[in-house]
């Protein structure tokens, strides 16, 4: 009985991990979906989104929605960076150096982050961190439904700009047949960078977030592009409302999983899930399926 | 001949070595680029030979180390026991992994590959009862082979079959299908070839091998410890595979020998060796696809 009556905390703490999941996996769809690059590097963005967050509101002082500005700025700027210098001078020879490429990439800003930041983890002191929720008898604080909140925002915002702006239908054109879009005169150069930067600037707000509930460590990427790439399959590889809806889904699993079975089994859960995914049905949840050779 | 006479002018001068009256520093070291070489080359096979992605190598090494460890532990075995137990556990687990997986191609089995590396990890740091969490389980030395001098000889002979192993297969009627299924897979299958059973041939074998250098490490640093066997560790041998040449079977060699050899020549720059690697990972994709080795024969050839 007891354990039924926590089943609504579980939920909402399931949401507030997912909104995090959701708003790193969009990003890695996108670029995948539009770039049809798979970027390994994608969690170290969430990475440094959180030390710049950590660094301008611990270090600069700054309230939280400068805060959240300057880590917008830093980490569109970031994504643009590394689509110029790693992924642009690869070009489209063979996607399977791209797998490689941003491996390395990953492994260099994770290091790199240790050497700079080191290993000792770094937490983002917001105001709201005291603030209780309380929503029936679910009890969050501030900064969790901030999170939700935010993702709520930021999705909306995308799907929006994609559907309704001339760059989002650049972007969509270039999802759907980069051949034709380059021939209607879609700047394919200015696709990617907006693509990276778009990832880059939503990783690094899931990941500033996120360091005022879990801490912000080197290595806190490489877990979590673990997860994204969970949701991206499971959701279907370029999809984006796939994303939020494994996303979330994912986040709530793994929340009942610690919750009822054992936290050990929550961080493999998501494994098992796209596995079993893969075998069964590969274009996941809301994609389509497409055989290439 | 004249191919095999480099290959064995090299052998017997590293059988030479521990009579120069070298220390057991130089000694431990060259222990660990025998290990990695195995590594190196077991993994070319996968990604140079099959062309197809493995970033769970450090895996199966950890499985083959802990199969050591478990093994000894529980049932007192020695290395001699060991070393076919974990070639066969590792075999299986890639097995395991490669019936499902290799029904993906590119990125998917890249992320797979990984998602099979974090379970592995995972497992070993959480299933305390088994595998000793953080602290993991140590392990004796080889009997009769317990100073570093006579162990030298086992890691070389081990990888020196290895090497030759890996020669002999690409070299074979296995190796021509590998490079079919690696240059245009749709064309391989056109052409009668069963390219799933190709491709998970080269993941078993690449398993069973990276699962003796485990039970090989397991005896060498006397012990085991999860991290030893992380996704950086998978990165590292993709970094001597790729940096050294695809394909190439000695540019891997090559790459082993210098990643294992460099962090303990730049002392000082110990602590960005990783930072180094990534760098390299990324400059050689850009630059030179084919890797050093691959290079080299290219200019060659013409």
């Amino acid at each position: 009985m007891e354990l039924l009556s926590l089943f609504p905390q579980f939920l909402a703490n399931g949401v507030v991990n997912g909104a995090s999941y959701v708003l790193v996996a969009v990003g890695l769809t996108l670029v995948f979906g539009i770039l049809n690059i798979v970027n390994f590097a994608h969690g170290e963005f969430y990475m440094l989104g959180g030390y710049a967050g950590v660094t301008a509101s611990t270090l600069l002082g700054f309230p939280l929605v400068p805060t959240l500005i300057v880590v917008v700025l830093c980490l569109a700027a970031f994504g643009m960076l590394a689509e110029r210098v790693v992924f642009r001078p690869l070009g489209i020879r063979d996607p399977s150096n791209a797998i490689i490429a941003s491996f390395g990439l990953s492994v260099l800003l994770q290091n790199g982050a240790l050497l700079v930041f080191g290993a000792q983890p770094k937490t983002l002191r917001t105001d709201l961190a005291n603030v209780p929720v309380q929503i029936g008898s679910v009890f969050l604080t501030g900064q969790r439904v901030l999170i939700v909140v935010v993702a709520m925002g930021v999705v909306t915002a995308l799907f929006l700009v994609l559907r309704y702006t001339w760059t989002g239908r650049a972007l969509r054109a270039m999802a759907q047949h980069p051949v034709v879009a380059q021939i209607s005169g879609v700047n394919v150069r200015k696709v990617a960078v907006i693509t990276f930067a778009i990832a880059g600037a939503m990783s690094g707000v899931a990941g500033a977030l996120m360091s005022s509930v879990l801490l912000v460590q080197p290595t806190s990427g490489g877990m979590l592009v673990m997860k994204a790439f969970t949701v991206v399959i499971l959701g279907g590889m370029g999809s984006i409302a796939g994303a939020v809806l494994a996303g979330v889904g994912l986040g709530v699993i793994e929340a009942m999983v610690s919750g009822y079975v054992g936290n050990e089994l929550r961080d493999m859960i998501g494994f098992f899930l796209v596995i079993a995914m893969l075998l069964l049905r590969p274009q996941g949840l809301l994609g389509q399926s497409t055989e290439r050779s | 001949m004249g191919k095999l006479l480099v290959p064995l002018v090299a052998a017997v001068g590293l059988a030479l070595l521990p009579m120069l009256g070298l220390g057991g520093y130089v000694l431990n070291v060259m222990v660990m680029i025998f290990i990695f070489t195995m590594l190196a080359v077991s993994l070319d096979l996968v990604m140079g030979w099959a062309g197809q992605f493995s970033f769970a190598h450090a895996a199966f090494f950890g499985i083959g180390a802990y199969t050591a460890a478990i093994a000894q532990r529980d049932f007192n075995t020695g290395f001699w026991l060991n070393l076919p137990a974990g070639i066969v556990t590792t075999g299986l687990s890639g097995l395991l992994l490669g019936l499902p997986a290799l029904r993906l191609r590119g990125h998917f089995l890249a992320i797979v590959t990984i998602a099979f590396q974090t379970i592995v990890y995972l497992a070993l740091t959480q299933w305390k009862s088994v595998t000793g969490g953080q602290f993991g389980i140590e392990v004796r030395p080889v009997e009769g082979l317990a100073t570093i001098g006579s162990f030298y000889y086992l890691a070389l002979a081990l990888s020196v079959i290895t090497v030759a192993i890996g020669w002999a297969l690409t070299h074979s009627r296995l190796g021509r299908a590998w490079q079919a299924v690696r240059d245009d897979e749709v064309l391989a299958r056109a052409i009668g070839l069963n390219t799933t059973a190709f491709k998970l041939a080269a993941f078993v074998l690449a398993a069973g091998f990276a699962g003796a250098a485990g039970v090989l490490v397991a005896h060498h640093v006397r012990g085991v410890t999860p991290d030893d066997f992380t996704v950086l560790t998978s990165a590292t041998i993709v970094a001597m595979v790729v940096v050294g040449g695809r394909g190439t079977i000695w540019g891997p060699v090559a790459g082993a020998v210098v990643f294992t050899a460099l962090p303990e020549v730049l002392g000082f720059a110990a602590s960005y060796r990783l930072v180094i690697y990534g760098f390299l990972m990324i400059l050689m994709i850009i630059v030179m696809p084919e890797g050093v080795f691959g290079a080299w024969l290219q200019r060659r050839g013409k």
